[in-house]
């Protein structure tokens, strides 16, 4: 009730904002913690830039030839042809490709970073099997040399999320790919939080070889479910209390926080997402209905190798799914891999699937359009009837979706934030780099204007002292 | 070792002559784009004959009589890609170590993996339909420094297999482990050491004359004296640039030949390594300075080498995806490798590395037949095969991955 009415109270305020975004679903818990934990990135405002006569992907299904961006005070102003250039600085991309910024869904950049050491190695808090009370964020690195390279393959925003040991792993963290000497500094302004579980082989895996629990699939889903009933009970305490009137709370101690439960208690809220590492598809329906016996959304389903066996299902729940173009075989559970998995989803419930593809790794980040462009060239082998259009939305739109950030950004559309990339050719060609990239309006990178480029505190002098990464 | 190579060398003329006398095949691939890896470069419009397994003639309006056609108008032909640095046919899944068979802890350089390949492996289908024609199957790790030997084989999948050529390369690791690098190298140089005197004394030691052979059996004896009678290279896996040098230093005290793998730091001594006429195997794609060890990682390591003249080849890092060493050679294209260079460092430059260049690697009359057709440019991501032939035999490029896509496109009513 309370937290009902601090949303109404600050509506009144937020109105007028051209975005709405899900602050006010995040902000009850902002103001338990006196707003400890909140993004403090703040972009300086951006000049008016026109970038002109270029090939738009424009992440919302449309190719649009000899089109321009317009973007000023950090965000997309307008999009499309007879834009007014006056008091703009004109970008002429006759020749260039102009897409969204890239969004990865699913990375480990800053709690594995390179180089990898046992001492940064800050992923997977694999004492227990069940952490929600961990939050990647305070594990991330902000000096780790594999975000410059991301951003040269037009990577804006990311999603950190903790590794997949655990049943419930810990909260992720969506961060804009700039440089900060904080973790706050780089967080993506109001995004919501996100809670890693996983499925499968790698939690049973890590106790079953301790001769604890999990051990087996159904200890797996034993463990998700004796958590949410503690979630529920805990839920349950909270709202009683809630419920009494001011003179009853002063006879009686509010409930004692607790990390773990606040955690699973804001998925139940609709306030944290739930980012499911879950291979095989019977799998991902039984996770469906844990989520159901509980009353939670899972979000997106990550590493989902077997998505095309339930993508039909995953349609009609509106669940997405984070994929690979083509690994295998690592484990059995990525054994039945092919590679118009990601196609598959996109065109299943006629349409309505929910596609991204993903890296989870510091190398596939940086050419994540080539991952699309090969999930891409399957569909359309295998007959699907699918363009660069809609597969650009697999790195851009989807993801956001995802994340729960699509209101902000994955598009080319009026009042986004300006995350836009250029690029000397197609995307979807293995040939085409990045020539610029744009964070809220700002360049972060330039091609041709390498040294300008601000690298990490790891780059500076560590192959020579007079030299920096490049 | 020369009588079972005899024994191959005649079961390989009793196969040929059984091919000519009962499998007459001639196959005419008209009208592509052929990359030949070779001297003559790329042809345009130009058509390929083959007969009996073997490219018999390449040229424009080839004609023949009697043979079957295939029109490749508007496609291109590569040399069957070969994996440089592969476990194919040593694994099915990574992490059940039941289903690897690409370690031991029981021999050390005479780890002959040759003996372990199973052409039916799950992963060859996908590697094959992938361009994949054949792999150099290297071995991951054995006991102390050497990790064992290196085979050449051919991957159409039939049972009877045999290896083009057994045991071509020793292979070692080089930095990254707990112990010092320079106990491996003192190790190297004492198992050199153990392996002379061995030799020295071979025949009197097999008649019950004592040696200390110390860590080390008979058979990794034999295996090292054939490296230092520059029978066979190691293969150096190591990133770090004064790590190649002092592998360089290595090799030419002892006068052995050396490749090297990984190689991230490469670049940064990249005319050194041309001038020692040493070949380089890399993914262009890891420019990740995952260690201390390759913190100078870049993604125009391939261009660098090249433009210093290095003998180029490419791998990728995940053999289940041998295959996508093309995409490794796209993005070194991408990042300044030329393109001939890329098809090369996918095809001869592997061949001759490992030496059986004479036999593949190139579009030249009298190699094996071993051809890809794609459906476009070879080096772009969206491009696939559309043929893949092994001795000129047409492989079927079905694959567990297409059976599963067609049965779900079927009951999700998306076919």
């Amino acid at each position: 009730m309370r937290r009902f009415i601090h949303c109404m109270f600050s509506l009144i305020f937020i109105i007028n904002l051209t975005v709405i975004s899900s602050t006010l679903e995040a902000s009850s818990e902002a103001e338990m913690m006196n707003g400890a934990f909140q993004s403090t990135y703040k972009p300086d405002p951006s000049p008016k830039i026109l970038i002109k006569n270029g090939t738009l992907l424009t992440g919302t299904g449309e190719l649009l030839e000899k089109s321009s961006v317009l973007i000023e005070n950090n965000r997309i102003v307008s999009v499309g042809s007879g834009i007014d250039e006056t008091g703009a600085t004109v970008i002429d991309a006759e020749g260039k490709w102009i897409t969204p910024g890239i969004i990865d869904i699913h990375s480990h950049m800053g709690v594995y970073p390179a180089p990898s050491l046992r001492s940064n190695s800050d992923g997977n808090e694999a004492t227990s099997p069940t952490t929600p009370d961990v939050w990647a964020e305070h594990s991330v690195w902000t000096q780790d040399p594999q975000y410059t390279l991301a951003l040269k393959g037009g990577i804006t925003t990311f999603h950190v999320l903790p590794g997949s040991a655990n049943l419930i792993g810990g909260r992720g963290v969506t961060l804009k790919n700039i440089r900060s000497v904080t973790v706050q500094g780089m967080k993506f302004p109001n995004a919501p939080h996100s809670l890693k579980m996983a499925c499968g082989e790698n939690p049973k895996r890590v106790y079953g070889n301790r001769n604890t629990e999990p051990s087996t699939r159904m200890g797996n889903v034993a463990g998700y479910r004796k958590s949410w009933i503690k979630a529920k009970a805990y839920q349950k305490r909270l709202e009683e209390y809630e419920s009494k009137s001011a003179e009853a709370k002063e006879l009686e101690y509010a409930p004692s926080r607790d990390l773990e439960l606040e955690t699973l208690v804001g998925v139940l809220k609709g306030e944290i997402l739930i980012q499911n590492h879950c291979y095989r598809g019977e799998e991902m329906a039984i996770m469906l209905d844990i989520a159901k016996e509980f009353g939670y959304k899972v979000t997106t389903f990550h590493h989902a190798i077997e998505a095309y066996k339930v993508a039909d299902i995953l349609a009609e729940q509106g669940v997405c799914s984070a994929m690979w173009a083509d690994w295998w075989g690592f484990k059995h559970e990525a054994y039945d891999m092919v590679w118009e998995n990601v196609a598959i989803v996109d065109q299943a419930g006629n349409g309505t699937g929910c596609a991204i593809v993903h890296s989870d790794s510091a190398i596939g980040i940086q050419h994540l359009n080539q991952e699309a462009s090969k999930a891409l060239a399957a569909g359309k082998r295998s007959g699907l009837d699918i363009d660069k259009a809609r597969a650009i939305q697999w790195i851009t739109l989807n993801a956001a979706k995802g994340l729960g950030i699509e209101d902000r950004v994955g598009s080319l559309e009026a009042g986004k934030m300006a995350d836009v990339v250029i690029w000397n050719g197609d995307p979807f060609s293995v040939y085409s780099t990045v020539e610029k990239v744009f964070i809220d309006g700002h360049i972060k990178y330039e091609n041709e204007n390498v040294e300008e480029f601000e690298r990490t505190d790891f780059d500076l002098g560590i192959i020579d002292p007079e030299g920096d990464r490049l | 070792m020369s009588h079972l190579k005899l024994i191959s060398f005649l079961s390989l003329i009793f196969l040929s002559s059984n091919l000519l006398a009962d499998n007459h095949s001639v196959i005419l691939i008209k009208n592509a784009t052929i990359i030949t890896a070779s001297d003559q470069g790329t042809l345009e419009n130009t058509d390929l004959l083959i007969e009996d397994g073997i490219i018999k003639d390449i040229g424009k309006n080839l004609i023949v009589n009697d043979g079957s056609e295939i029109d490749a108008t508007g496609k291109f032909i590569t040399p069957g890609l070969i994996a440089p640095h592969t476990t194919l046919g040593l694994q099915e899944i990574e992490l059940e170590a039941e289903t690897r068979d690409d370690s031991t802890d029981h021999y050390s350089a005479g780890f002959s993996i040759a003996k372990a390949f199973n052409p039916a492996s799950s992963l060859i289908p996908y590697n094959r339909a992938g361009g994949i024609t054949s792999a150099i199957i290297t071995p991951s790790s054995a006991s102390g420094i050497f990790s064992g030997m290196a085979s050449a084989f051919k991957i159409n999948g039939a049972l009877m297999t045999e290896s083009m050529i057994e045991d071509i390369a020793l292979v070692m690791n080089l930095g990254g482990n707990k112990d010092s690098r320079a106990s491996t190298i003192m190790s190297l140089e004492d198992s050199f050491e153990v392996a002379r005197r061995f030799a020295m004394k071979r025949s009197s030691i097999m008649r019950g004359d004592d040696f200390d052979f110390g860590d080390y059996s008979i058979r990794d004896l034999d295996a090292i004296q054939r490296l230092l009678k520059q029978d066979i290279p190691l293969v150096v896996r190591a990133n770090r640039a004064s790590d190649l040098l002092r592998m360089i230093e290595i090799a030419n005290q002892y006068e052995i030949r050396i490749i090297f793998a990984g190689a991230k730091e490469a670049w940064r001594i990249a005319d050194t390594i041309a001038e020692e006429s040493i070949p380089v195997i890399i993914d262009p794609m890891d420019n990740i300075p995952s260690s201390f060890d390759s913190i100078a990682a870049r993604l125009d390591n391939a261009a660098i080498l090249e433009n210093s003249g290095v003998k180029v080849l490419i791998s990728s890092q995940s053999d289940h995806n041998s295959y996508l060493s093309r995409q490794g050679a796209g993005n070194a294209v991408t990042y300044g490798l030329s393109k001939e260079a890329a098809i090369k460092a996918l095809t001869i430059h592997v061949a001759e590395t490992f030496g059986i260049a004479d036999q593949i690697g190139s579009i030249e009359a009298g190699k094996d037949a071993d051809i890809v057709i794609w459906d476009n440019d070879p080096l772009e991501v969206s491009s696939f095969t559309t043929k893949v032939l092994i001795d000129g035999e047409n492989m079927s490029l079905m694959t567990r991955s297409k059976r599963l896509r067609d049965r779900y496109l079927e009951k999700l009513g998306l076919n």
